[in-house]
């Protein structure tokens, strides 16, 4: 019995013996959610290779087209904008080693073993087939104990509501629910890509490579293949799907 | 031991002044939760850096405060402390409304009020912590209720039965409290030691609340209450959940700080902030040294005045260690390039604060008004208050307690009432 599988009997006997004592209920709780169709997941995991030799200096391209994409909010106010994409800079913590400042594009790392969904409570954050990490707004309960649990920081709160909504194709947040970047899943399921990597090479940089992992052949599964990618805080044994060059 | 239960009389201008203090509170409070649900929780101190504020840490407290309150209700069906029967009954009752409270305080701080109520039960994730503690709670609170009324009916067996499901049920309810930090991974929550800790210092503050209640409400109503019960429970109960609580947060936080992979978060936590302070001469010593000192010297430690102030300083100092617990752990960033620190980004990478707004005061008021209200209610309507509490004849508590000084002070003085 794995980990994974080891808690859930265990939480489920848990829940089980307290649920007996108290509300009869658990019956409609067994069921996974089925929540998308098959043939479109199957036999893919996305996964992405950021390059970060090639990443521009001062471009915003991405975390720009991520947030027309995906409606993201923004507030101009650091407590409660919403950063599917964010850049944030490094440097050595020992002066005398040799390395210099450099930026680093963090983002959902779509776990293959996801903290935020062990402890969703509602399963409103789930993994779906095809290894995506997405929020169900719909069933969030705004409990925020995945921003809690995410090692990277990666999710986000909707602290207010904004009145932008720049994609009308893509639906934007009520205030209350958690999120996080999807891959652009509703781009992905439509044959095309996250809108960041689009960005990415519209700016001529193509910093940004995305495809499956599943596939021997992707570009993606080459990188990582050559074995000089990192991932971050890889011991925690998360098993991020997003991989670094020149971290 | 024949004990005589009564309601409180409850018609003086006090007790109605109370009354309407409380209402107010709870009137508040729901209006700031409405109109924080209404705009969204940025009305909260809270950020996307630190999630979780004043509430969360209300809702630890209280729901420590009904563990301890448990066990001291379980003296008498558990460990068959006859004396402590007169107790009982306001113990399950504070119980049970204090996980309420708790429950209340979580529920308030969702952002979505309209799905809480069923989304938790329907889709249920049993690798959730946040998803099982409410079926931990809900069957608390319903045991709670089965235990009061065998209390009530005076029925010896179910008594029995369920004040020690009920004691072990409040562990697991503290436990699964405890889980809901310790099994996540950030750097000064994950911890197999916090639940643990967690338990002994619902432990310290519930008993150190019992006395509160018990001293307060007795001398209030103007009804004998022996010295001796009084010093036994703060003598021989707190002062060694006290010192269990002080030994659990000294291994953990040197475990910490010994481990390289976690010494800087311990350094934080230690020596980090504001924090540090309210740690060190909040928590530790005023909160946990003094009270422990004036326990165990036996001038201090066999006088209920002295308790009293011991039990006050527990209370405040555990009511800082819940929240010590929830915010440093979110103030503190995760490491995410270890060997590199982050000097620059759009949103702060590296340490943060966190102010309470008055909204979430108001809100944290409303729920101590309700339960206080509901409290003094149930006080007038139920015969929850034992006429007096005596302590047992002398030679039989010096057989049982250790501590011949403890039995042989005074021999039942009556408790002078206050104004």
């Amino acid at each position: 019995m794995d980990r994974r599988n080891f808690f859930k009997t265990t939480g489920a006997v848990l829940a089980g013996a307290s649920g007996a004592a108290s509300l009869p209920v658990l019956s409609s709780c067994t069921s996974e959610p089925a929540r998308a169709e098959e043939s479109v997941l199957s036999g893919k995991r996305w996964g992405m290779v950021i390059d970060l030799r090639k990443c521009k200096p001062g471009c915003t391209a991405c975390m720009d087209a991520c947030r027309e994409e995906n409606n993201v909010a923004y507030h101009g106010d650091q407590r409660w904008d919403i950063h599917w994409l964010r850049k944030v800079q490094i440097r050595p913590e020992d002066e005398t080693v040799a390395g210099e400042e450099k930026a680093v594009l963090l983002m959902c790392n779509h776990c293959d073993e996801p903290p935020c969904a062990q402890v969703c409570p509602v399963q409103a954050t789930y993994k779906r087939e095809d290894g995506i990490v997405l929020v169900d707004h719909h069933r969030c309960i705004g409990c925020r104990y995945c921003m809690i649990a995410c090692p990277y920081n990666a999710r986000f709160f909707n602290y207010k509501e904004t009145e932008e909504w720049p994609n009308k194709d893509y639906p934007k947040r009520s205030h209350g629910v958690a999120e996080s970047c999807h891959f652009c899943a509703h781009r992905l399921d439509q044959g095309g890509r996250p809108a960041c990597v689009e960005a990415c090479e519209a700016v001529g940089a193509g910093a940004l490579v995305f495809g499956n992992l599943e596939d021997p052949d992707s570009e993606v599964s080459r990188l990582v293949a050559e074995g000089s990618v990192k991932r971050i805080r890889d011991d925690l044994g998360t098993e991020p799907k997003v991989y670094y060059l020149g971290l | 031991m024949k004990v005589h239960f009564t309601k409180i009389e409850g018609t003086s201008v006090s007790y109605y002044v109370a009354l309407a203090v409380l209402a107010a509170f709870t009137v508040a409070g729901f209006a700031a939760t409405l109109i924080m649900h209404e705009h969204g929780l940025y009305l909260s101190g809270m950020t996307n850096r630190v999630p979780w504020g004043l509430q969360i840490s209300m809702a630890i407290f209280y729901i420590g405060l009904s563990a301890g309150s448990l066990v001291v209700s379980g003296l008498y069906g558990v460990f068959g402390k006859l004396e402590y029967k007169p107790f009982a009954r306001i113990a399950a009752y504070l119980a049970m409304l204090f996980l309420i409270a708790g429950l209340l305080s979580i529920l308030t701080d969702q952002g979505r009020l309209d799905r809480v109520f069923t989304q938790p039960f329907t889709y249920l994730n049993a690798t959730s912590m946040f998803s099982i503690n409410p079926w931990l709670y809900s069957g608390h609170i319903m045991i709670c209720v089965i235990y009061l009324w065998a209390l009530f009916k005076e029925k010896g067996t179910l008594t029995k039965i369920s004040s020690l499901v009920v004691v072990l049920w409040a562990i697991g309810t503290h436990t699964g409290t405890g889980a809901i930090f310790a099994f996540v991974p950030r750097e000064l929550y994950n911890s197999s030691l916090l639940p643990p800790s967690f338990v002994a210092a619902a432990l310290s503050s519930g008993a150190a609340l019992m006395i509160l209640v018990k001293v307060g409400l007795f001398r209030w109503t103007d009804r004998r209450l022996d010295d001796e019960i009084i010093i036994w429970l703060g003598r021989r109960l707190l002062s060694i959940f006290l010192v269990s609580t002080l030994y659990l947060f000294l291994i953990e936080n040197l475990h910490r700080v010994y481990l390289a992979e976690s010494h800087e978060a311990g350094i934080f936590f230690l020596f980090g902030g504001t924090h540090s302070l309210l740690f060190w001469l909040g928590l530790i010593f005023v909160g946990s040294v003094v009270p422990a000192v004036m326990l165990f010297v036996k001038k201090t430690g066999t006088s209920v005045r002295w308790i009293v102030v011991a039990s006050v300083l527990v209370v405040v100092g555990v009511f800082l260690e819940r929240f010590l617990i929830v915010m440093p752990g979110l103030m503190h960033p995760p490491e995410l390039f270890p060997g590199w620190e982050v000097v620059g980004g759009v949103i702060p990478e590296g340490f943060v604060t966190y102010s309470v707004s008055f909204l979430e005061v108001l809100q944290t008021l409303g729920v101590i008004g309700f339960i206080g209200f509901t409290f003094m209610l149930g006080l007038k309507i139920l015969p929850f208050t034992p006429t007096e509490a005596r302590a047992l004849p002398t030679p039989s508590v010096a057989a049982a307690s250790p501590d011949a000084d403890v039995a042989g002070i005074s021999g039942g003085r009556k408790a002078p009432a206050l104004g």
